[in-house]
């Protein structure tokens, strides 16, 4: 049979989301976020070695509110991936397969994550 | 290789809408994929207006009534119309079932059928699963026993190691889950995909076959094994219950703790 001529049937297009997929998808997503999140704050480190103007300007920025909204983001995205990734280690065990399980971890992932965030950001803003 | 968006010849276009001439009340929307090897042109979706009052409780029951009454050209794959045989495998409603055994009445609004995703479709809701025949094949999935054709004694298994089986042999290999699953549709090449895998799983579950460590060294691989991300597609999909997540999952410890 000629395959080339043959059409692909339609796949992201039509197929429904369900909880363990939209976590699939956004612990990636969350996890290429993470790795420059990280480089990022590497570099604010090395900035403090050229003096005290570079990390008073990253302060700058970081009390602006897009500052603000970005390590609010940054204090989720990081919960996320974190709490997602145990799920993951306890897959990796051979637990929680089970179809109402996964469903109900993922939902605790994902409330889990803003509970976290918000843990993150109250502890960072008396410390600091 | 990931491709969010389907290819130029594959663009859906809308099709013709077949008015209801029963006068009925109870009148539903099916909205099916349609494409004709026969003409040039792109798949399209078919609207049929179907009487539901004189129609049976399942989808297959919804197209069957379409292809006797309102489009004989209607094609699909059936067979037992029991979720036995696993020929009526389709994407209904964005979810990958088996026609004969969903309730329509499960379903609100208009009802959606699609073939199984991300395949090359041969005619109407027929998809070609030869790729997937392969894999299938490359797994060998028959008992490979230990012993040479003279001494023909019985393999006896324990009723423990019976049971070992339960949630894998009932598999009908109606692809639903294998064509539910993102990594298979993006790396259906090369990765086995979930319905091979759980078969995989059963002949190296299964404690009267003697190639449990060949099955297992031919099976661990980046591509074939490991691209499974535990999605859990496939078991939201699977028609019969079952759990090719867990075999994957029970594979890759089986591998790690080898």
């Amino acid at each position: 049979m000629e395959q080339n001529k043959n059409p692909l049937s339609p796949h992201l297009q039509i197929y429904k989301l369900h909880i363990s997929s939209l976590l699939s998808i956004s612990h990636r997503i969350v996890g290429v976020i993470n790795f420059f999140a990280i480089s990022f704050i590497c570099f604010w480190i090395l900035s403090l070695l050229l003096g005290e103007d570079n990390y008073e300007l990253t302060k700058l920025f970081m009390s602006s509110p897009i500052g603000k909204f970005l390590i609010i983001f940054l204090c989720w995205t990081f919960s996320f991936h974190i709490l997602n990734e145990i799920r993951h280690l306890i897959w990796d065990v051979g637990y929680g397969f089970d179809l109402k399980v996964a469903k109900i971890s993922g939902i605790i992932v994902l409330i889990g994550s803003f509970v976290l965030t918000i843990f993150f950001y109250l502890m960072g803003k008396n410390f600091i | 290789m990931v491709q969010f968006t389907l290819p130029q010849n594959s663009k859906i276009e809308v099709g013709e809408y077949f008015k209801d001439k029963t006068k009925s009340k109870n009148l539903r929307k099916i909205n099916v994929y349609r494409w004709d090897p026969s003409d040039n042109k792109n798949p399209r979706i078919d609207t049929f207006e179907v009487d539901m009052n004189n129609c049976g409780p399942k989808v297959l029951d919804i197209l069957f009534k379409i292809k006797n009454e309102i489009d004989p050209s209607l094609t699909f794959r059936r067979s037992c119309a029991h979720g036995v045989c696993g020929s009526c495998a389709m994407n209904i409603d964005g979810v990958n079932n088996l026609a004969c055994i969903k309730s329509h009445e499960d379903i609100n609004g208009d009802l959606n059928i699609y073939p199984l995703p991300h395949l090359k479709v041969i005619k109407d809701l027929i998809g070609d699963l030869s790729t997937l025949y392969k894999q299938y094949e490359s797994i060998q999935p028959w008992l490979k026993v230990g012993q040479t054709g003279k001494e023909k004694e019985e393999i006896k298994q324990s009723q423990k190691d019976r049971e070992k089986l339960d949630g894998y042999y009932e598999c009908i290999l109606c692809a639903c889950c294998s064509t539910s699953c993102p990594s298979y549709w993006w790396n259906g090449d090369k990765y086995l995909g979930p319905a091979v895998l759980l078969q995989a799983y059963r002949w190296i579950n299964d404690s009267r076959d003697n190639d449990k460590k060949e099955r297992l060294k031919k099976v661990a691989d980046e591509l074939k094994l490991y691209r499974c991300h535990t999605i859990m597609n496939c078991t939201n999909s699977c028609p019969k219950g079952l759990n090719p997540a867990k075999a994957i999952g029970s594979i890759k410890k089986m591998l790690a703790t080898s």
